[in-house]
């Protein structure tokens, strides 16, 4: 009987240790995973910062206006 | 024993009472690495929220070449995945040799910057702000611009630097022998990005003054100019244009006088422009009434202390304020002077702002000159009436004529609208709180716009600024420059300018065009009424119809129905 709790309490000494191993990786990884998905924003946050500067030098009223100069001479 | 025990113990003491300090210093050094976080720079705005300056996070790939031993090597295999010569990276890390490292190449994207990381232990990767500026030239003079470390050099960048940069952090690793970072230990400041500025410009208004302003700088080969568009009413400035400009992605190549904003560091004796101004200053004093007639003699006035004072034209005979302002009288506006005497005229040029800075936000602005009463002569007093003897901006020149169209309140030319933070909140309005002043009574400044300076363009010297469907007003100055080297005025430099507005009966807009030294050999013309008269018309024209301005008729026939 006395066996048979030793071995009891060991497993649930054990599972216990496995599962807090379980949670600190687990918090590991999903902490991993939020720094990788922050920096994704913010270079997502960064090309579309670029693409609507790339945009504005497009349709500015300097861009539009040199445009349309040039589209009459060549007209 | 004993001795070496006791030196021993005396030498653990030393080092833990006396050099505890020093050991724990070096030893924190050892651990921690420091990485620098800067903050993203402000934006700058115009009016309708278009950028006029933004800063964007690029990749840099950078070399070591301290750390790199064979340059050749390195160099051909990272030309490849870059897209860059060898030999161009070669020389980059040989020639600077002794530098702590060398920009290889700035904007790189992603795919390059992993591959290029992985070459050498010398070849690294770094992020960086850059400072983008999508306008180029067309507000370049009014934004500035900023340095490799993004401080600003010019213009609103230079003036809100503080504001715009924001404040830098300080992340302090624990780090391996290496020196690369295993944990966090702690953030010194806090890392904040800059406020973004919006501005009062308006990026078309500023197109179509700067377009029209060009073909004319460029067709009469003129040494510079400058074009301002202002609201009369609140002192707003929709477009602030000086020619000759600079693009701010070349600033290396630009000759460095084509930085300043021309509108308001540098001056010029005004001409016949000032005419008005000092008419309605004497028509306020009551020296002089409307319909008054003023003998303009014939062509030429001379009198003791005063000199000579001519015509550019013939004699005009007698004339009323109108019909000065029409025919631009030198000799009318003389008598003026004279009866308004100098400490009347003086206070009421600096009731108009002349003198002084007006107080605009960008840096650089200059006084102007307005010598004090006690320094006048008999010919100051004849003379600053038509515009000699004192100096001024152009934008002192554009918030003078602003207090004419405005009805006479007193306005402060101002360009920054408000300040916004990063999410896009406005957290401090920069407008200048409303005129409460008078500075000439609102039916004197009203005649001025609407009789005299509407007249002056529909039968003067302005008739090239007629627009079908508005009443423009304005006034035309030809202004000799005087000699740098010997008295008296040059014979062949002017400054042509043309201060203007629309709708006379309720200006929506002022107009300032002023362009220095037009080539007079061209035989096109010099005068502002040739030269500066038909930009202002076309950018008002231009302006008004973008603003959504109804033509006169229309507004006439509204007001009309409303009556009814």
């Amino acid at each position: 009987m006395s066996q048979s709790r030793f071995v009891f309490v060991v497993f649930c000494f054990t599972a216990v240790l496995i599962f807090a191993v379980y949670l600190r990786s687990a918090n590991d990884r999903i902490f991993y995973e939020l720094c990788a998905y922050y920096a994704e924003q913010s270079r997502l946050k960064q090309e579309l910062g670029t693409k609507q500067l790339l945009l504005e030098s497009l349709i500015n009223p300097a861009a539009i206006s040199q445009r349309v100069d040039k589209s009459n001479t060549d007209d | 024993m004993m001795v070496s025990f006791l030196a021993l113990g005396g030498r653990c003491f030393y080092l833990q009472f006396f050099k505890s300090k020093h050991y724990i210093d070096a030893c924190s050094r050892q651990q921690r690495s420091y990485k620098s976080r800067q903050p993203q720079r402000g934006v700058i705005l115009d009016c309708r929220g278009r950028v006029l300056a933004a800063s964007n996070k690029i990749q840099i790939i950078k070399a070591e070449p301290r750390i790199i031993d064979d340059p050749k090597e390195v160099s051909s295999e990272l030309a490849p995945i870059i897209d860059m010569g060898a030999h161009v990276i070669c020389k980059l890390i040989v020639d600077r040799k002794d530098s702590g490292h060398v920009r290889i190449k700035a904007g790189a994207d992603p795919c390059e910057c992993n591959l290029a990381s992985r070459i050498h232990r010398g070849i690294a990767v770094e992020s960086d702000w850059q400072r983008h500026y999508p306008m180029g030239r067309l507000a370049a003079n009014i934004v500035g611009f900023t340095d490799p470390y993004n401080r600003g050099l010019e213009g609103i960048e230079l003036k809100y630097d503080k504001q715009l940069s924001g404040s830098a952090a300080e992340n302090i690793f624990f780090a391996d022998f290496r020196r690369r970072p295993i944990r966090l230990k702690q953030q010194e400041g806090t890392l904040t990005n800059g406020v973004g500025i919006i501005l009062t410009i308006d990026s078309t208004i500023q197109q179509f003054a700067r377009d029209e302003l060009m073909k004319h700088y460029e067709s009469y080969e003129a040494e510079s100019a400058v074009a301002v568009v202002a609201d009369p009413k609140s002192g707003a400035i929709l477009a602030m244009v000086s020619l000759p400009d600079f693009d701010p992605a070349d600033i290396g190549s630009t000759d460095p006088n084509n930085f300043r904003s021309r509108a308001i560091t540098d001056t010029y004796e005004p001409g016949s422009i000032l005419k008005p101004v000092v008419s309605a200053i004497a028509l306020e004093a009551g020296v002089v009434n409307k319909t008054e007639k003023i003998f303009c003699e014939n062509g030429s006035y001379r009198g003791t202390g005063f000199g000579r004072i001519g015509e550019y034209r013939r004699g005009f005979g007698n004339l009323t304020v109108r019909e000065i302002l029409i025919k631009s009288s030198n000799i009318g506006m003389a008598k003026i002077g004279q009866r308004l005497g100098k400490d009347r005229l003086y206070e009421g040029l600096t009731l108009f702002g002349f003198g002084r800075r007006t107080g605009i936000d960008v840096p650089g602005e200059v006084d102007g000159l307005l010598w004090p009463p006690e320094k006048w002569d008999g010919y100051s007093v004849t003379r600053i009436p038509f515009g000699q003897e004192i100096c001024v901006t152009t934008m002192q020149l554009t918030r003078a004529f602003c207090i004419l169209a405005n009805g006479g309140r007193l306005v402060r030319p101002f360009l920054v609208r408000a300040i916004v933070d990063n999410n896009g909140k406005i957290t401090e309005l920069k407008r200048p709180p409303p005129p409460v002043g008078y500075i000439i009574k609102p039916e004197v400044a009203e005649w001025v716009v609407s009789e005299a300076l509407a007249d002056v363009v529909n039968e003067g010297t302005g008739k090239r600024a007629q627009l079908e469907k508005w009443q423009v007003f304005g006034k035309t100055g030809t202004a000799n420059i005087a000699r740098s080297d010997a008295r008296g005025y040059s014979e062949n430099a002017y400054v042509a300018s043309f201060a203007a507005g629309a709708p006379a009966d309720d200006p929506a807009i002022v107009v300032l065009v002023s362009v220095r030294k037009p080539n007079r050999a061209l035989g096109k013309g010099y005068t502002g009424g040739v030269v500066a008269s038909p930009v202002a018309a076309k950018i008002i024209e231009r302006t008004l119809t973008y603003l959504g301005a109804q033509p006169d008729r229309q507004r006439q026939m509204f007001a009309r129905t409303r009556n009814r």
